[in-house]
């Protein structure tokens, strides 16, 4: 998995390349810091697949910016990652920012 | 024990048949001897007494002849009167011319003596020279009694005196004359005995009183004289009996007697004197043949007795190896491989068949991995014990080798070296040996002086391709150190299949002694109908022993064949449930994906999803020591389907229920979704608990 990582006034964007699985969440939950961040935005372009392990990754993500009062959106996820979301509901508590 | 019986009668049967044989030629030469001495008693006994009576007679006639002077007609009174003073019974008076001219047998007077033939002889005394004439005992011709004659001449040949005397008349003057030449009782060698035959009293008892007085008293009966058969010999004057047998003074003794002049004369050979001998050399006989017959015996029964334990020895021997060779074929069939598993990527069969109880050839044959088949057909060296030993170690040598190295040449190479190391038997052996990729069907192998391997192309039932894999070999194995071996490849289609074999097969020899040769072999593989390694190897040997019909096998025979029948379209690997463990079964499904052919590669990234979760959920929770993850090609449509074993505590994901998606993010559990997503995105699952281990199926087309 590869992290791409901007902060730009607030709008930090995390474009994340590769698997999202229990291997390689530990890593991107590390990439992880909301201070001074009001807008989250995970580019999932170049992503392979997710597991729950990145869903919950992003759920903790989602819990941290509402908390802040903060948006939280998903970039251009493939097929894959977004029948996850609609097979686990989180196309309804995501926003999802098609490419 | 049989034979015991036979050694020791035999002996036995001998010994008396020996015994008797010699018991009846001594009996009868003691017979011959006996007869012939009574023979001689008897004559000489009858010579003597005739010469005492001719004496006697001679004595009375020459006083007749005094008395009378010169012959002329004297009166029958004047001769009678002589003849009664001297108990003579007949006197007469002869003339020259032959006449009788004086007598005391009126009836006598005037006969020609010289007419009758019985009388002639007495002609001679007018001769002047005989002194006397004598004629022995005859049955006279006018009466009954036996007479005996003897003529005396006058001087000059002027006539003679004939007397004549009855044998009744004698009785007395041999009591007296002849005492002296009698025994009184039975000596220990040939003895005479005289008696007289009215009373029984012994002559010779006249001179010793002491001595038996009579037969009686010696043990002789008179009725037990056996009467001779011979008709009596006129001339004979006495009469013979036959030999008889009598215990007489207390010795067993055989006689003859006769009786002249009232008397019985008795010749007595005593039992011992020849008998005797016979019964020595009979008892000699005995002691000697028991001896020499009885070693004999005792000497042949310890040699066969020997022999009996000589044999028993030997089938002990021999029973104790039979059992020793029988326990080294059942090592040696115990070395051979037992079948793999079934493995949907080849088929195999293989046999070795040796000449004796054990052989030197043998095959082998295991996986390298999952994906690599090792496979081989060795031949020692000659046959028997020795090759059985050689090819036992060189099959561990090449195992291990195969093994270390997964190179048949390199294998061979380093085999080569260990043997050539300490091969004081100079024993050798060739080998072929092949490594099958199941994945691509290449066959990397090398070739230690062995008969090439048969390639079978397809499985058509006619028309298939095959040929002899002639690549180059290298020499034979522990011939020569420093050897480095080529390795070859061939290539196999899912279809093709190898052939292995030993000379068993190629040189077989048939009644004629002809080979059974690679071409009968190309054509026996040929005519296979369903092609599969066992029918090959099947076919191949019944093939060989049709065509050596009635030969016995001269070298083993050893067949291998090995069907390359598709590509793996599973793999499977064990994990350590740990992070480091998902990813390696993440990486796992990853290389499957290149290995697999045709396999969809869309639903790798939902695998791998499936996996992480399933995968995780057995590392968080289930407290497995393992988890064992199957990559299989659905072959239809291209997709897989993913098997998970762990031996955790029993879960059934199938059993749990879905979590509330519906609820805002911020209230839903985080568990049990993992669980759920797998269900939806899953074609269909299965749950199974066995042996202590959950075993999941998820297909994803």
């Amino acid at each position: 998995m590869n992290i791409d990582k901007k902060l730009d006034n607030g709008c930090l964007t995390l474009k994340v390349e590769g698997r999202l699985d229990t291997n390689t969440s530990p890593e991107l939950e590390a990439e992880l810091n909301f201070d001074g961040v009001t807008e989250t935005v995970f580019d999932f372009s170049g992503l392979e697949y997710i597991s729950s392990a990145g869903l919950r990754v992003l759920m903790a993500a989602h819990k941290a910016m509402a908390a802040c009062g903060g948006k939280m959106s998903v970039a251009s996820p493939n097929a894959i990652v977004k029948g996850v979301f609609d097979i686990t509901g989180m196309n309804n508590v995501f926003n999802i920012v098609e490419g | 024990m049989n034979r015991r019986i036979v050694i020791f009668g035999g002996t036995v049967a001998l010994y008396v048949a020996v015994m008797a044989v010699t018991w009846i030629v001594g009996t009868d030469q003691a017979e011959r001897k006996t007869e012939a001495m009574l023979d001689y008693a008897v004559s000489d006994m009858r010579i003597t007494l005739d010469g005492v009576i001719d004496t006697m007679l001679e004595h009375l006639a020459s006083m007749a002849v005094r008395h009378f002077k010169k012959p002329d007609a004297y009166s029958v009174e004047d001769v009678s009167a002589l003849a009664a003073a001297y108990d003579i019974d007949e006197i007469n008076v002869v003339d020259r011319a032959g006449r009788i001219i004086a007598t005391n047998d009126p009836d006598c007077l005037g006969v020609d003596m010289n007419v009758k033939s019985a009388t002639r002889s007495f002609a001679e005394l007018t001769n002047g020279v005989t002194r006397v004439v004598s004629q022995p005992f005859r049955r006279h011709a006018y009466g009954t009694s036996r007479r005996k004659y003897l003529g005396v001449p006058f001087p000059n040949g002027d006539g003679y005196v004939q007397i004549g005397l009855d044998e009744s008349r004698i009785d007395k003057m041999i009591s007296l004359q002849l005492a002296f030449l009698f025994d009184a009782e039975v000596k220990d060698t040939t003895c005479y005995l005289c008696a007289n035959e009215k009373t029984g009293a012994l002559v010779s008892s006249q001179l010793e009183r002491d001595m038996p007085q009579t037969l009686k008293e010696i043990g002789f009966d008179a009725n037990m004289v056996p009467k001779s058969d011979k008709p009596l010999s006129d001339g004979g004057g006495v009469e013979t009996d036959k030999t008889f047998a009598l215990t007489l003074s207390g010795r067993r003794a055989f006689c003859r007697s006769f009786v002249v002049g009232g008397h019985r004369f008795i010749m007595v050979e005593p039992e011992d004197e020849f008998y005797g001998t016979r019964n020595m050399i009979a008892a000699t006989m005995a002691l000697l043949l028991f001896l020499v017959l009885g070693g004999f015996a005792l000497f042949l029964d310890r040699i066969f007795r020997d022999a009996d334990r000589l044999r028993a020895f030997y089938r002990a021997e021999d029973e104790a190896r039979a059992k020793d060779m029988e326990i080294a074929k059942t090592i040696q069939t115990s070395a051979l491989p037992v079948p793999l598993g079934y493995n949907p990527c080849f088929r195999m069969s293989a046999s070795m068949a040796p000449a004796r109880d054990v052989g030197g050839d043998f095959y082998d044959f295991f996986m390298l991995d999952q994906t690599h088949l090792a496979f081989m057909v060795a031949d020692v060296s000659g046959k028997g014990v020795t090759a059985a030993l050689y090819m036992m170690t060189a099959k561990t040598l090449l195992k291990d080798a195969i093994l270390a190295v997964r190179d048949p040449a390199a294998a061979f190479a380093r085999v080569n070296a260990e043997l050539c190391r300490n091969n004081t038997a100079n024993m050798f052996l060739t080998a072929w040996g092949g490594v099958l990729n199941l994945e691509t069907g290449q066959v990397t192998f090398a070739n230690a002086g062995h008969n090439p391997p048969l390639k079978v192309e397809g499985r058509a039932a006619e028309g298939r391709k095959s040929g002899f894999v002639t690549d180059k070999s290298g020499p034979v194995l522990a011939f020569a150190d420093g050897i480095e071996y080529k390795s070859h490849t061939l290539s196999l289609n899912p279809g093709d299949t190898l052939f292995l074999y030993t000379d068993g097969v190629t040189e077989a020899l048939d009644g004629k002694n002809e080979l059974f040769g690679e071409e009968r072999l190309l054509n026996a593989i040929d005519a296979v109908v369903e092609p599969n390694p066992k029918a090959f190897c099947n076919v191949v040997r019944m093939a060989v022993a049709a065509f050596a019909e009635g030969v016995p096998q001269a070298d083993d025979l050893t067949v291998l064949a090995v069907e390359y029948v598709s590509r793996p379209q599973r793999f499977v690997n064990s994990f350590i449930p740990t992070q480091g463990g998902i990813a390696a079964a993440s990486a796992f499904l990853d290389e499957c994906f290149g290995r697999l052919e045709g396999v969809k590669t869309s639903c790798l990234p939902v695998l791998h999803v499936i996996l992480d979760e399933i995968c995780s959920n057995i590392v968080k929770h289930s407290g497995a020591s393992f988890f064992e993850m199957g990559v299989e090609l659905l072959a239809e449509s291209g997709g897989v389907k993913l098997t998970f074993a762990d031996d955790g505590v029993p879960y059934d994901p199938l059993s749990h229920e879905d979590p509330d998606t519906s609820l805002p993010a911020d209230k839903r559990p985080i568990g049990g979704l993992g669980i759920m997503m797998v269900r939806k995105m899953a074609d269909s699952m299965s749950y199974a608990r066995t042996r202590d281990r959950n075993f999941l199926t998820v297909v994803k087309q």
